[in-house]
């Protein structure tokens, strides 16, 4: 085997350094800058936490959050089960019908959001439905379908296809093949769907605001109207980045645990 | 298992039309809920909460960021706001539109409070429909430590063609501001709709961007200004008041060729939930305390003769200050005026302009 040179070794990790520089860069000036006691986004005067205290004490942003939130979690908990169903029931479906749909399905991840936007706030004024927090949530969970559609599928192509019939023939009822044999196998990927989902719905700006109505705004609405800079946000955006990660850190850690555990459990059994 | 996730979807589904988020929580006393839709970060939030607590309702404030969107979003008309804050020109258009209702005025019986600049406005002759929020008007922002003075003064506008000054000057990347000092240089009105005149802005515009050749940014020119990124720039006078008290080195320009005054007034739409509240909203920010709390937190110029006074005077919070208080007295200051097909044209040209660089 040939040994690789110095020179490619550095230029490889040099560039993957920059990548995640690039990435990460943003992240940590927005937290660290969450701490600057001045109004400025550029030069750093010192340690504060007025930021921190501005954001708790700031009702709008706090509702906003909480709207964000909520609007969030339930428009992934209803399109990941939508988007579970539709990919099972697509990859056992005639591969004309499949793709038909599945054109279908790209069309509003392809779609500008925009178009998706004007396109529903239309769709619910000539319903003559009141847009609020219900039409919202509708919205996000109807944008977030595909996704996690997309994201399931090619997971569902590596499944054996006989497996849920062994399982049949083993005495499972259709219930118990899907929920004790299919989903345990597509699991990992159901979870990215439903990450991507709520990432989806948490950051959206242009569908939410022309589905939103008067009487809820999400923090993307908040933040984008804001005719002058807020500190405040970036206070709000180092709370996010945290809990993103510990969510990330706890959602690799708890199979990995379970997987010890089970692992314990073994000899005996 | 099966019987939890069937459990909680149940749940969810029958929750999801009871949920009304942030409203109605703390309603104990039954108040009603007034719908404000203003812009972003433009008020004291403690003024909402003192009026609340006055009126026993509660306050839905929600925040656009251009007049354009909050337009697109009310025009569906399906949401009975009960207050609005658009620009002049937009509250022209709304009235034309026959979407807004008069004021009752003996509920806002306070209009004397108003300084006399803002009262009466081309846009709304006998203040009918509207009261004035908050108002401004456009101007430059310089370092003084790089720009004499004296030299602004002189030139006005005219120093934007200043080729000293190439890269080291902010642009508003906007056609209305932009075609607003060209027209004001060369002699014309803002809202000129002469073919001539406004070719002749577009050139004045092509040659502006050839001579200093601007960064073009919009709300960005407040924080590099503040922070003496640039030498000079176009600006807001609220904008450029902030920036005079983050750093002093910079100074406030109204040009003598005229400027653009702009004003945000609060209306009711026609379809209000709840027009003797907005009303009572009305009386109550143009009233002397909460004018004064909202045009401190904002650095933009209160309509309330009696704060206008007080935060420019001594011991106030903008004292020397050049640019809070907008300028009155100049004939050639101008407050834009509707006209949907112009204001395509103009953005147009802009692109054209904009593409030259």
């Amino acid at each position: 085997m040939e040994r690789k040179k110095p020179f490619w070794n550095f230029f490889t990790s040099g560039y993957l350094i920059l990548v995640l520089l690039f990435i990460y860069l943003p992240i940590l000036y927005v937290m660290v800058f969450s701490f600057n006691d001045s109004k400025s986004m550029v030069s750093f005067s010192g340690f504060s936490l007025r930021w921190y205290e501005s954001m708790f004490s700031n009702r709008d942003m706090l509702d906003s959050i909480k709207n964000t939130v909520i609007i969030a979690v339930i428009a992934t908990a209803v399109s990941t089960v939508i988007g579970t169903v539709a990919a099972i029931g697509l990859s056992k479906a005639r591969r004309v019908i499949r793709n038909i749909i599945l054109e279908i399905n790209n069309l509003p991840v392809l779609n500008p959001d925009i178009v998706t936007a004007i396109g529903l706030m239309l769709l619910f004024l000539s319903l003559k439905i009141r847009r609020s927090a219900v039409t919202l949530t509708l919205a996000h969970i109807s944008f977030c379908i595909p996704y996690v559609i997309l994201s399931i599928l090619p997971k569902l192509r590596q499944l054996d296809d006989n497996v849920a019939e062994a399982a049949m023939d083993l005495g499972a009822t259709p219930w118990k093949a899907l929920t004790r044999v299919i989903l345990p196998q597509i699991y990992p990927a159901i979870l990215s769907g439903a990450l991507i989902a709520f990432s989806m719905s948490f950051d959206d700006f242009v569908i939410s605001y022309f589905t939103a109505g008067m009487d809820v705004q999400n923090i993307s609405m908040y933040v984008y109207s804001m005719k002058r800079f807020n500190p405040a946000v970036n206070a709000l955006s180092a709370v996010i980045v945290i809990v993103v990660t510990m969510i990330l850190i706890l959602a690799n850690l708890i199979p990995h645990l379970r997987d010890k555990k089970n692992k314990k459990e073994e000899p005996e059994t | 298992m099966k019987k939890t996730l069937s459990v909680l979807l149940a749940l969810a589904l029958a929750l999801l039309p009871l949920l009304t988020f942030s409203a109605s929580a703390e309603e104990d006393f039954g108040g009603v809920t007034l719908n404000v839709y203003n812009w972003g970060e433009y008020i004291d939030e403690q003024v909402l909460r003192d009026f609340e607590a006055k009126y026993n309702c509660r306050v839905n404030y929600k925040n656009y960021d251009s007049n354009e969107s909050m337009y697109t979003n009310i025009s569906g008309g399906d949401d009975p706001w009960d207050i609005l804050v658009p620009s002049d020109y937009m509250i022209e258009r709304l009235i034309k539109e026959d979407r807004l209702q008069p004021l009752d005025k003996s509920i806002v019986d306070n209009l004397d409070n108003l300084t006399d600049d803002v009262k009466n406005l081309s846009f709304d002759p006998d203040n009918t429909y509207s009261v004035p929020y908050l108002w401004q008007n456009v101007g430059i922002v310089f370092d003084t430590t790089k720009i004499d003075p004296a030299t602004v003064e002189e030139k006005g506008w005219e120093i934007f063609l200043d080729p000293s000054l190439k890269g080291h000057a902010y642009m508003y990347d906007s056609s209305r501001d932009a075609f607003m000092i060209a027209l004001k240089t060369l002699g014309f009105s803002a809202n000129t709709d002469k073919e001539e005149e406004i070719q002749a802005a577009y050139n004045w515009l092509l040659e502006m961007n050839t001579a200093i050749k601007p960064s073009y940014v919009t709300d960005e020119m407040i924080d590099g200004m503040a922070e003496g990124f640039k030498w000079i720039s176009l600006g807001y006078s609220g904008d450029i008041a902030y920036i005079l008290s983050e750093n002093e080195d910079m100074d406030f320009c109204a040009p003598k060729q005229g400027t653009n005054i702009a004003v945000d007034a609060m209306v009711i739409p026609k379809n209000a939930g709840n027009p003797k509240l907005a009303n009572l909203f009305i009386r109550f920010v143009t009233d002397y305390d909460a004018a004064l709390a909202i045009s401190t937190a904002t650095g933009y110029c209160s309509p309330n003769a009696q704060v206008m006074a007080e935060l420019s005077g001594p011991g106030g919070e903008y004292e020397g200050n050049a640019a809070y208080l907008p300028r009155s007295g100049n004939d050639l200051d101008e407050i834009f005026h509707d006209n949907p097909s112009l204001a395509a044209k103009l953005s147009d040209l802009w692109l054209k302009v904009m593409a030259s660089r």
